[in-house]
């Protein structure tokens, strides 16, 4: 759509892994996944329901602790994960009681275990204080602004209070920011995910006030400008949310994720249970959105027209994998990846004699590939375009893209 | 074309708080056998509660305000709670929109799969007894008359053992098949079992071993195991010795490969069973006659060719040549008498419509002469006539409705008359004291009486048009082909009292059925409770319950919306098998027009609560003529769109004061004048296609689709022209 000039990457997800336990058994819901979104585009995942799109999603804006890799926004570490350290160590350790390793490797053992048992701590230390090293620069920003300021002002005592006031508010909201608000998401269930007691105005103007502003008109303002960007009237802010359609509630949901003035909007699902006529409603808006605010989208969605038509780069995830990852008409016109094949072929079209005509292709991840002594892994096939596969299937995706 | 399901003037309201909500306003549709209707619309549209009339589960606020819904000769809004039990879930069967709330959370879903199943089945196996039975009697009867009293003996000798023989005959044709599908199960598992080990995956060997003994125990049927009893019980005895060379895997490790001997010895038995299932199936109708009378004789001891032919000659020979020709004048005699009565019934009939025409009558004189006419034309029916004939069957209950109609709208529309009056007195007084009204008068709902009355008349003529086909045609009945036809029915009632479903077999059929809609590790899945499955796998599940009764209608609504592609294309591929397998008909309910193209036939595109457009597939994604059905193709992407996508404007409007005009007038771009005033009555396009929009009207002036969708269309005919 629009044309992506700006390379600077805004989030960097690495080897992120996420595993949930069930009993003795380990769910891998995420498994070493790699991409970078940049500044400005927007960013498409697809795979059928439990691929771990959503669990992507939710594990960047920190709703869960991830296991392992590390999660990059603004070139800060935000999220990490102490699992693949922690294996490391066990293997050293498993390799320093062998019989027969030498002193000399046993020292370096040594040197590595120790290592790693910092990295553990450095992880730790960022996945929790992350806000607060943002908040830290932030303040110090503030200070630097108004140091001179109030400085010059140390005469006038009237402008000195009024000043010293401004500044106070300033420090606390600064004080008060996350960076993760920098992050916002929209969630799939329009109705499920919208407080049923509060009114619009309190949904909406939530995320400000647990941010400590506190000026009530500053934040009625707000919130009014705010509905009136998402295509709704002052009048709805005293309403309940079951007061209104399926699409409105969506653009409520829009609303508050967008007063935050985030950077990266996480759209989970966000027309997947409304009607087509809304859902072209919320894609408009999503658009103007992107346009008017300079956001950036990752855009979760298993209805690939809709993720064609709306994304710049598309990710590709089967099991907790990211198989396949592209440039949206690159995927679509040169998919490589066996899964993606089949993901696209099963798209239905509005054309009865095209659609009598098509055949899916299915994929059964045991009998494409033989992973048994040839381990695979995300490459690059040709620019930008990324596909998990070991060193067989490279030379032949390579051959193929010639 | 074969009409299973015909919708006639649909009028659905719900009463609520705020008012009656009209949310089906004069609906009519017709399904045809073996095809599938796609009705596509907004929620909101009625497109649900439509569904729901159908298998008479609407809510109990609702208020069926007129109409027919006719099936297998009976109206569905008529019959009572009881027979309405025995056609929902059996004969019409519902996919849900929310699998959430159509699931029991507190029950298994093994045991939700088979339950109905298991269920039907007894009921099936009652039903079908019942009328075997009756119909076998109407026929004796018939068969008596045309022959003589004094052969009555014979001919009950005759039926009953046509009745014994046919039940033999499928009772071993049962025994059968359970065994070929218990083979084929056995050679998927031994595949399955190869496949996995050979891929190092986690799989259970011992108890895979042990499923693959179970199924070996379970074909036993004598005619299958012909010729092969020593060879495949020697192939499973040598599964059994050598799998206790295969040292089990540690837990949570994938399987071992399994020892050569192993495989062979699971490669020779399958191939066993496939020779088995290769082999020619006898007739078991032929040999269930020649058990009866020969109970001592070894069947098993003759080739199947051999045994096929000689039971054939036997059967003909001894009964079925005979039988055929008393029952072809029995069917006769039932034909003639009713065919007297009908010809005795015209003049009757041609009177009643003369009255009705003449207009002149009150409720008791109108329903008098209804329920005495009504009462004829029931006498008049050929019972033995197997495509039942709906105008006849539901000539009463529509006759009387419709004469319930007329006068309750008598009574009526003074009231409403009486009503507007005074709401706009006051409104006008109101606004004449120079006070703010912010409330509308609620527009007159006047019935048009002469309308219901023509449609009283209308009852009659079409009851006359159709006994005058009806005796037109006498001549040219076929009754050598209704005999066989007949005979095809007991057969089909009697394999029904037959089949009995076992709790084993329905777990088989319904690990099948999940395997079919693609739910991995069905065995483990079986035993599992809703809460541990996925939205996606819930609606997998759902759709194999629907299925796992074997309808003939099945209703899907919205049944892939909450799917991703993959299983999206997959279930509405398994929905289209299904159909064309079974000749199941489908009413798809959407909102998504890209998934109807591949499954409709027909479409109806609906909008607040009435069919705007109509036509076959092509006619509606290749010349669509409503602004709704263009409206609601233009805000959707495909692969190729790269423009601003048209969204409708607004929310469908409040149906508790339905708009007066074209409902969709508010939200159209396109809406002249007349739109807002008056309702557009439906322009015929083609044979198979019509829309109800005031721009086909010739008086209009010419307006072009969205460029969205004409750029959209242009290159799908480019496309197709392409490829051919």
């Amino acid at each position: 759509m629009s044309n992506v000039n700006n390379k600077e990457v805004l989030l960097r997800v690495e080897d992120l892994c996420q595993y949930f336990k069930s009993g003795s058994y380990e769910n891998k819901a995420v498994d070493k996944v790699s991409f970078d979104i940049k500044k400005g585009e927007v960013f498409g995942l697809v795979g059928e329901s439990g691929c771990g799109k959503t669990t992507t999603g939710r594990s960047i804006i920190k709703i869960y602790d991830i296991t392992s890799g590390s999660i990059y926004f603004k070139n800060q570490r935000i999220c990490a994960g102490t699992r693949s350290y922690r294996d490391a160590i066990k293997a050293l350790k498993a390799e320093e009681k062998k019989a027969e390793t030498t002193a000399e490797r046993k020292a370096e053992i040594q040197n590595e275990i120790r290592k790693n048992y910092e990295e553990i701590k450095k992880a730790k230390f960022d996945h929790l204080n992350s806000d607060k090293e943002y908040a830290k620069t932030l303040m110090q920003e503030v200070i630097d602004e108004y140091k001179p300021k109030l400085e010059a002002a140390a005469n006038d005592s009237e402008k000195l209070a009024a000043l010293k006031k401004e500044y106070k508010d300033k420090l606390r909201v600064a004080k008060n920011t996350k960076l993760v608000t920098k992050i916002q998401m929209i969630f799939q269930d329009p109705i499920a995910s919208l407080n049923p007691r509060m009114t619009v105005r309190e949904i909406i103007s939530e995320g400000l006030v647990i941010n400590g502003i506190k000026d009530q008109k500053y934040i009625d303002e707000k919130v009014y400008e705010i509905l009136e960007m998402v295509g709704l009237v002052r009048e709805h802010a005293g309403r309940y949310p079951h007061e209104f359609s399926g699409g409105q509630r969506q653009r409520i949901g829009i609303a508050r994720a967008v007063i935050m003035n985030p950077e990266l909007l996480i759209a989970d699902e966000p027309i997947s249970a409304l009607d087509v006529s809304i859902q072209a409603q919320v894609i408009n808006l999503l658009n103007e959105l992107r346009d008017k605010l300079g956001l950036t989208i990752m855009f979760i969605a298993h209805d690939l027209s809709v993720v064609k038509y709306f994304s710049d780069r598309i990710g590709v995830m089967y099991f907790g994998k990211l198989v396949e990852l592209a440039d949206s008409d690159e995927l679509f016109a040169h998919p490589l990846h066996p899964y993606t094949r089949s993901l696209l072929s099963a798209i239905p079209l509005p054309d009865p004699k095209s659609e009598k005509k098509r055949t899916r292709i299915t994929y059964n991840s045991l009998a494409a590939h033989d992973y048994s002594v040839d381990k695979p892994s995300l490459r690059e096939i040709s620019p930008g375009h990324f596909v998990y596969c070991n060193d067989a299937e490279e030379q032949k995706y390579k051959k193929e893209v010639e | 074309m074969d009409k299973i399901l015909e919708v006639k003037n649909l009028k659905i309201s719900f009463r609520t708080q705020g008012g009656t909500v009209k949310a089906v306003r004069d609906i009519s549709f017709d399904l045809e056998r073996g095809k599938t209707l796609a009705i596509v619309g907004e929620s909101g549209s009625g497109k649900s509660v439509t569904s729901k009339a159908v298998l008479g589960i609407l809510a109990g606020n609702s208020i069926t305000e007129g109409g027919e819904i006719i099936y297998d000769g009976r109206d569905l809004l008529k019959i009572d709670e009881e027979e309405m039990c025995t056609i929902r879930g059996n004969r019409i069967s519902m996919i849900f929109q929310d699998p959430l709330s159509s699931l029991n959370p507190i029950v298994k879903i093994g045991q939700q799969i088979t339950e109905a199943m298991l269920l039907k089945n007894r009921g099936n196996r009652k039903s079908a007894r019942k009328a075997f039975n009756s119909t076998l009697a109407l026929l004796k009867n018939n068969m008596i008359e045309a022959i003589g009293a004094d052969k009555k003996s014979e001919i009950d000798a005759m039926c009953q053992t046509f009745d014994k023989f046919n039940i033999e005959g499928i009772k071993l044709e049962n025994s059968y098949n359970n065994s070929v599908s218990e083979a084929e199960g056995l050679v998927s598992e031994i595949e399955d079992l190869i496949f996995m080990t050979s891929k190092k995956q986690k799989v259970d060997v011992k108890a895979r071993l042990g499923e693959i003994y179970a199924g070996v125990k379970m074909v036993k049927d004598p005619f299958m195991l012909r010729g092969f009893a020593e060879k495949f019980s020697t192939a499973a005895n040598e599964v059994k010795a050598k799998a206790a060379l295969y040292t089990p895997a540690k837990k949570n490790e994938p399987a071992k490969e399994l020892p050569l001997e192993l495989v062979t010895a699971l490669e020779s038995l399958k191939a066993v069973t496939n020779e088995m299932l290769a082999a020619t199936k006898p007739n078991f109708f032929r040999i269930g006659y020649y058990k009866l009378k020969n109970p001592s004789f070894d069947l098993t001891s003759k080739s199947v060719e051999e045994l096929n032919a000689m039971t054939l000659d036997y059967l003909n020979e001894d009964f079925m040549f005979k039988f055929i020709d008393m029952e072809k004048k029995g069917i006769k005699n039932s034909f003639d008498k009713a065919l007297e009565k009908k010809k005795a019934l015209m003049p009757k009939l041609y009177e009643a419509a003369e009255f009705y025409k003449k207009g002149e009558f009150d409720k008791t004189s109108a329903d008098k002469v209804a329920t005495e006419t009504a009462s004829l034309v029931e006498a008049s029916i050929d019972r033995l006539e197997l495509n039942k004939d709906s105008v006849a069957y539901t000539f009463r209950t529509t006759l009387l409705t419709a004469i319930e109609k007329y006068f309750v709208a008598i009574k009526k529309n003074p009231q409403e008359e009486a009503r507007f009056e005074r709401q706009t007195k006051k409104r006008d007084a109101l606004i004449a004291r120079g006070k703010h009204v912010e409330w509308k008068v609620v527009p007159k709902s006047i019935y048009d009486l002469d309308e219901l009355k023509k449609e009283i008349a209308n009852v009659a003529d079409r009851m006359i048009s159709r006994y005058e086909a009806y005796i037109a045609a006498a001549e040219s009945v076929d009754f050598e082909n209704r005999g066989i036809e007949m005979i095809d029915y007991f057969k089909a009632k009697a394999s029904e009292v037959v089949y009995k479903i076992t709790k084993r077999m329905a777990k088989e059929k319904a690990i099948n059925l999940m395997e079919e809609v693609g739910i991995p590790d069905p065995r483990i899945r079986y035993y599992q409770y809703p809460f541990e499955f996925s939205g996606g796998m819930r609606q997998r599940i759902v759709i194999a319950i629907a299925l796992a009764a074997d309808p003939d209608i099945l209703i899907c609504d919205e049944p892939t919306t909450a799917l991703d592609v993959t299983i999206q294309a997959q279930i509405l591929e398994l929905i289209n098998n299904l159909k064309r397998e079974r000749n199941l008909s489908v009413i798809f309910i959407t909102h998504d027009l890209g998934v109807v193209a591949n499954m409709a036939d027909d479409i109806a595109v609906m909008y607040a609560g009435k069919i705007v457009e109509y036509g076959s597939a092509d006619d509606v994604f290749y010349d669509p003529r409503h602004p709704y059905t263009w409206a609601l193709l233009a805000s959707m992407p495909d692969l190729d769109t790269k423009e601003k996508l048209d969204a409708i404007p607004g929310t469908p409007p409040n149906m508790i004061y339905p708009p007066v005009g074209d409902a969709f007038a508010d939200r159209n771009k396109y809406a002249m004048q007349i739109d807002f005033e008056q309702q557009p009555p439906k322009f015929k396009i083609s044979d198979t296609h019509w829309a109800a929009t005031w721009l086909l009207h010739p008086d209009a002036p010419k307006v072009e689709p969205p460029r969205i969708v004409t750029d959209r269309i242009e290159r799908m005919t480019k496309k197709a022209g392409g490829e051919n």
